[in-house]
């Protein structure tokens, strides 16, 4: 009885530790300290500007549904800041410190983080494309580019230091979450330092300025 | 019966001396959170947005002859409704869908506070 519990026990240990899956990566998440900084259930918890200035780092509770699988796993391999500016700091640069994985807790967190997926981003929506319509927005009509850097003619980096840098947004972010950030800035961001466009720009110019972030690339 | 008015006003009193600063305390990190970004930390024009590229230089809030020229109201309504509203750059964001109207109004406070200035009057 003793050798069967044995056996059993771990035969366990060893699926578990040969498949890489999501509940190993939750797991890792736990081991390495990303919890300290970073929640992984929804909905959002943040109700005043103390809450959102009291966190450490992004929430994660919709990851999935936020980035591209293959940059994720290029970023927890290999870290580089995203945000200009340290997170929730006006005066400090981003040091570029974020803890790095290595080997297989790299598939194994960027799996786990892939199934944190919320039904508020509807699929298919924006195709990522450069358009006039949305670059206006971008650039000129709205003040999109006051808060974000993002490659521009002659494939400078310009714009604001105080958002997330949006040159890579169409490695990094899904497309459809974009358009989902901006139609429901309550579901995923109910305090943030960006205004709320919902009322202001209509749906079709949300999905034209989607589209054109989305098709953001870095320069080679 | 007097006495009792006493107690009830002191207690008015201190609620008041309460609420005063909160109030003040609270505008300043709205002020803090949303405009500084641009506006700087101290209102000065100089928030860590404002790099070589930037197209306009935000108002210096404490620049008390500029912001002489505008009333009260030319204040709420830039907040509000953002640069084109009044005919400046677009890169002045519109507020009026993200803060409430006691944060607005707070924040027009703020504003003379930093300019030590009253604004144009009517
Ligand atoms: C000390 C706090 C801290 C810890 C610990 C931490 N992070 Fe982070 N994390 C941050 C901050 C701050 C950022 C924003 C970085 C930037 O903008 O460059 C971030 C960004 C991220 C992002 C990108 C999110 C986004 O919205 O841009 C992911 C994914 C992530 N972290 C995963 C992890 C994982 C996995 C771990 C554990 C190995 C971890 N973090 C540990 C603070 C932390
Ligand atoms: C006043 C500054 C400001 C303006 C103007 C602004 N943003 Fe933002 N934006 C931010 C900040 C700050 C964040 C990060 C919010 C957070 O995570 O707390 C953000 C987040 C984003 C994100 C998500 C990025 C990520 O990695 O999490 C997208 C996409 C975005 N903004 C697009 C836009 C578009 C499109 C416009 C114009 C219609 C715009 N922003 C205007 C400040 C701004
Ligand atoms: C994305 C950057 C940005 C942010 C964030 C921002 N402003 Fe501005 N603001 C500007 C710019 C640029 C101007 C100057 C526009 C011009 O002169 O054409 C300006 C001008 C103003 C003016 C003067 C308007 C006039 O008629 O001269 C007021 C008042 C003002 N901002 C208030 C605020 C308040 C209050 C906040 C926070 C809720 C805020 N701003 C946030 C960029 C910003």
């Amino acid at each position: 009885m003793k050798h069967m519990l044995t056996a059993v026990l771990s035969a366990a240990f060893l699926a578990a530790a040969a498949s890489p899956g999501s509940a190993a990566g939750g797991d890792v998440f736990e081991a390495k300290g990303c919890v300290a900084c970073h929640y992984t259930d929804g909905p959002a918890r943040e109700k005043t500007i103390d809450d959102q200035l009291a966190k450490k780092g992004p929430e994660l509770w919709y990851a999935g549904s936020k980035f591209q699988k293959d940059w994720l796993a290029g970023w927890l391999a290999d870290p580089k800041p995203i945000r200009p500016m340290k997170f929730n700091s006006l005066t400090e640069e981003n040091p570029g410190d974020h803890p790095k994985l290595d080997g297989a807790d790299v598939a194994a967190v960027t799996d786990f983080l892939m199934t944190l997926t919320t039904d508020e981003v509807e699929a298919g929506k924006v195709k990522p494309k450069k358009n006039p319509k949305g670059r206006q927005i971008f650039i000129k009509k709205m003040p999109c580019s006051g808060c974000h850097q993002y490659v521009g003619r002659k494939k400078k980096i310009s714009g604001g230091r105080s958002g997330p840098s949006l040159v890579e947004a169409g490695l990094r972010l899904n497309p459809d979450w974009i358009l989902a950030y901006l139609q429901k800035p309550k579901v995923f961001k109910p305090v943030k330092m960006m205004p709320v466009f919902t009322g202001l720009l209509s749906d079709k110019d949300m999905t034209n300025v989607a589209r054109h972030v989305a098709s953001f690339k870095p320069k080679k | 019966m007097k006495k009792l008015m006493t107690i009830a006003t002191f207690a008015a009193f201190v609620f008041l001396l309460t609420l005063a600063p909160a109030t003040a305390s609270e505008t300043e990190k709205v002020f803090k959170f949303y405009c500084a970004q641009c506006h700087g930390l101290t209102g000065k024009g100089d928030g860590p947005n404002v790099t070589k590229d930037f197209p306009v230089s935000p108002r210096n809030f404490t620049n008390a002859a500029e912001m002489n020229k505008l009333s009260d109201a030319d204040l709420k309504n830039v907040i509000l409704d953002g640069g084109p509203s009044v005919s400046k750059s677009p890169m002045m964001p519109p507020w009026g869908k993200t803060l409430t109207a006691e944060q607005v109004d707070g924040l027009i406070r703020h504003l003379r506070t930093l300019c030590q200035c009253e604004g144009k009057q009517g």
